[in-house]
């Protein structure tokens, strides 16, 4: 999967190991912004009041 | 075969990385998140409080509230006061907003839509994170009768006691947000306030609960009320 990502990069491997690291931060900046907010209500942290509204 | 092991053992990392990923997420991000919207919330309530006095609506425990026109509703979502609490923390203070929703938490305490106004007649009843988002309530069960709750629209400085907690219920346990609760030893109808956050520290199987009545008001213009002071 990785090695698959790193085959289909365009450039040099400076260029590649730059647009990896431009790939991550864009997938935990998706994870942060959107994934893990909608996740987090799943869990019981947000329990907090007697009548569950 | 080689191909086959590699994928695997690319997704355990994945799925490894994706947990560290979240459990950060859920204990410092939340938290930076929070402290963030709640700092805000206090510096809007501080710039909405500064433009226009508001009308003092305060009424001493036992006095005849007479008020030439009606107080304006708290609006969902929207902070109307702050709350200390000198025992959970020199430097504790919080917004206080209207609605227990899940949105609503995340930027402060939440007022029990339904409950009394702060110092009303009735049950002035909040929720709060115990841990998440601020860890607004981290330090609940340090709470003992005696230890004050101090709370201000703007115009009034309104001091609770503490008489009975922390009290550890179920969820469904409706009652404690009552006008006056059971089994909080309150007998006859009062100016109360009640705060609940769940328990154990992570869990959500029970709820802890802190009763109070309102011991003392003052205008702000007089000052911080003497439980502030130290």
């Amino acid at each position: 999967m990785y090695g698959w990502i790193w085959r289909h990069l365009p450039g040099n491997a400076w260029v590649k190991a730059l647009l990896s690291l431009v790939l991550v931060l864009a997938v935990v900046y998706v994870l942060f912004q959107y994934v893990f907010p909608w996740a987090e209500p799943l869990l019981p942290f947000n329990d907090v009041t007697v009548d569950n509204q | 075969m080689r191909v086959i092991v590699r994928t695997v053992s690319e997704l355990c990392i994945t799925v490894g990385a994706l947990i560290v990923l979240f459990v950060a997420y859920v204990l410092f991000w939340t938290g930076v998140r929070a402290d963030g919207a709640m700092n805000d919330q206090i510096d809007r309530l501080h710039r909405q409080w500064s433009r226009g006095r508001a009308q003092p609506t305060a009424a001493a425990p036992g006095e005849r509230t007479v008020t030439a026109r009606r107080p304006e509703p708290y609006r969902r979502g929207e902070a109307f006061a702050i709350m200390y609490i000198p025992r959970l923390g020199a430097g504790w203070h919080k917004p206080v907003l209207e609605g227990t929703g899940t949105g609503v938490l995340k930027k402060g305490l939440g007022h029990y839509a339904r409950t009394a106004r702060l110092g009303g007649r009735g049950n002035f009843s909040v929720a709060g994170h115990r841990r998440t988002y601020g860890d607004p309530f981290k330090d609940f069960p340090r709470l003992r009768p005696g230890d004050a709750v101090v709370l201000t629209d703007g115009s009034t400085w309104y001091t609770y006691r503490i008489d009975k907690g922390p009290y550890k219920t179920v969820p469904t346990d409706v009652g404690v947000i009552d006008p006056v609760p059971g089994k909080s030893g309150y007998a006859r109808p009062g100016r109360y306030l009640t705060l609940t956050t769940c328990d154990p520290e992570w869990g959500h199987s029970h709820r802890l609960i802190v009763w109070a009545h309102l011991d003392a008001t003052q205008p702000v213009d007089t000052g911080e009320p003497g439980a502030l002071r130290r």
